[in-house]
């Protein structure tokens, strides 16, 4: 069976250093013979979660637009690769968007236990996590990362790795990172290899 | 002059836990004759995401118009600045994060264009108050919120020791905090204090 890898791009403008980065990863990942496809935030329509919590009574979301719909795409994917650039800290204002909508999944897991992911189903659905800051704090991308886990455990996604450089300003953009693009590229090929070796055992 | 307070509820749900929080914080300020108080709530406010375009750091004005033109003068305006949040998916909601993003322009302009935020005068001497709630009881919860929070205010001109942390654990369902042993107390007295601190302040004329 061919292996699904879907990139979510989160940054509010194209072909920048994250998607870039995101686009050498499903580059790798196609070469290892995967299916992938791209979705970019900015071009979906969605509005925020309202913090209603009905679906924690209906395990629905009471608000009908693309959200569910990209939600319920990426979970049919074998590997999902996350991708947002860093402000003020944290992930962009859209893919916060997106996460927050992923409310209705985790009601079903956690309130109405309605949705049990088996370990095997969680160590067949990887997600990766890719992200440029312009800073060069080691640092930069902890605030990020408890909010990528929690969508990762939501959706029933092992976290399993990341692909992130740090120093953008620095290195004149993704272009200009010594092996940034290079480490994407592997990686994508590498996630698809595992997950076909996991399909065979 | 008033002691100016500049509110910020951005959460979705109006009434909820943090909002609440946020009331009780600025009915006790209230109290005090020379505060003037304003409180924004982010979902009426029309704010965009930031396009990240970057056009701040040669315009120093950001080039969408929309709820944010207002609130960019009244945070330069303000005295005290206070952000209040649930956390949600550990982190700020979106519409929050939205506010934070787009105090770029002021990132911009202080440490881009070298220019100040706030007049010489007032430097050193605005607060800032995060105010933060949260359905889980980890200690890491706020983590990563107030990572980003402390980026909207250092870029405001409001520094590191200025910042004024409430945050209360365990409360997810509309109303809970009501039953919080402490968080009511707590708020107030939070308020009463950074309003106490800021007057003397503006008094002495130096931080």
């Amino acid at each position: 069976m061919t292996v699904k890898v879907i990139g979510i791009s989160g940054s509010p403008h194209r072909h920048g250093n994250t998607e870039t980065l995101l686009d050498n990863f499903l580059s790798g990942a196609s070469h290892s013979g995967a299916e992938v496809d791209k979705i970019i935030l900015r071009s979906m329509d969605y509005t925020p979660c309202r913090g209603c919590n009905a679906c924690h009574k209906t395990g629905e979301c009471i608000v009908q637009d693309d959200a569910e719909v990209i939600i319920e795409r990426v979970m049919s994917c074998d590997c999902l690769a996350v991708a947002s650039p860093i402000y003020s800290m944290g992930i962009t204002a859209e893919l916060k968007g997106l996460i927050d909508r992923a409310q209705y999944i985790w009601a079903q897991k956690f309130i109405l236990k309605t949705l049990i992911y088996s370990d095997p189903l969680i160590r067949r659905h990887k997600g990766v996590f890719i992200s440029t800051a312009g800073l060069p704090w080691e640092h930069v991308f902890d605030a990020a990362f408890p909010a990528i886990t929690a969508f990762f455990n939501t959706i029933g996604f092992e976290y399993y790795d990341n692909i992130i450089a740090n120093d953008m300003d620095t290195h004149k953009g993704i272009r200009g990172h010594p092996t940034a693009l290079a480490e994407a590229f592997e990686k994508g090929e590498n996630v698809v290899r595992v997950i076909g070796s996991l399909e065979k055992s | 002059m008033p002691i100016k307070v500049l509110a910020f509820a951005s959460s979705p749900r109006r009434g909820g836990n943090s909002e609440t929080l946020l009331d009780w914080l600025l009915a006790s300020m209230s109290h005090e004759s020379d505060v003037a108080i304003e409180k924004i709530v982010l979902i009426d406010a029309d704010i965009n995401p930031c396009r990240g375009c970057n056009a701040c750091e040669k315009l120093n004005y950001c080039v969408q118009r929309d709820g944010m033109d207002r609130i960019h003068d009244k945070i330069i305006e303000a005295d005290i600045i206070v952000f209040a949040s649930p956390i949600f998916c550990m982190g700020i909601p979106a519409q929050g994060k939205s506010l934070i993003d787009r105090a770029q322009v002021f990132r911009s302009r202080k440490y881009v264009l070298k220019l100040p935020v706030v007049p010489p005068e007032r430097k050193g001497k605005r607060m800032g108050i995060y105010l933060g709630t949260s359905g889980q009881t980890w200690n890491n919860v706020f983590e990563g919120a107030i990572m980003s929070v402390k980026c909207l205010f250092h870029v405001i001109d409001v520094r590191d020791r200025d910042i004024q942390y409430l945050l209360i654990r365990g409360v997810d369902e509309k109303g809970a905090i009501q039953s919080h042993p402490t968080a009511k107390t707590d708020a107030e007295q939070l308020g009463t204090d950074v309003v106490a601190l800021l007057r003397s302040r503006l008094q002495s004329g130096s931080a």
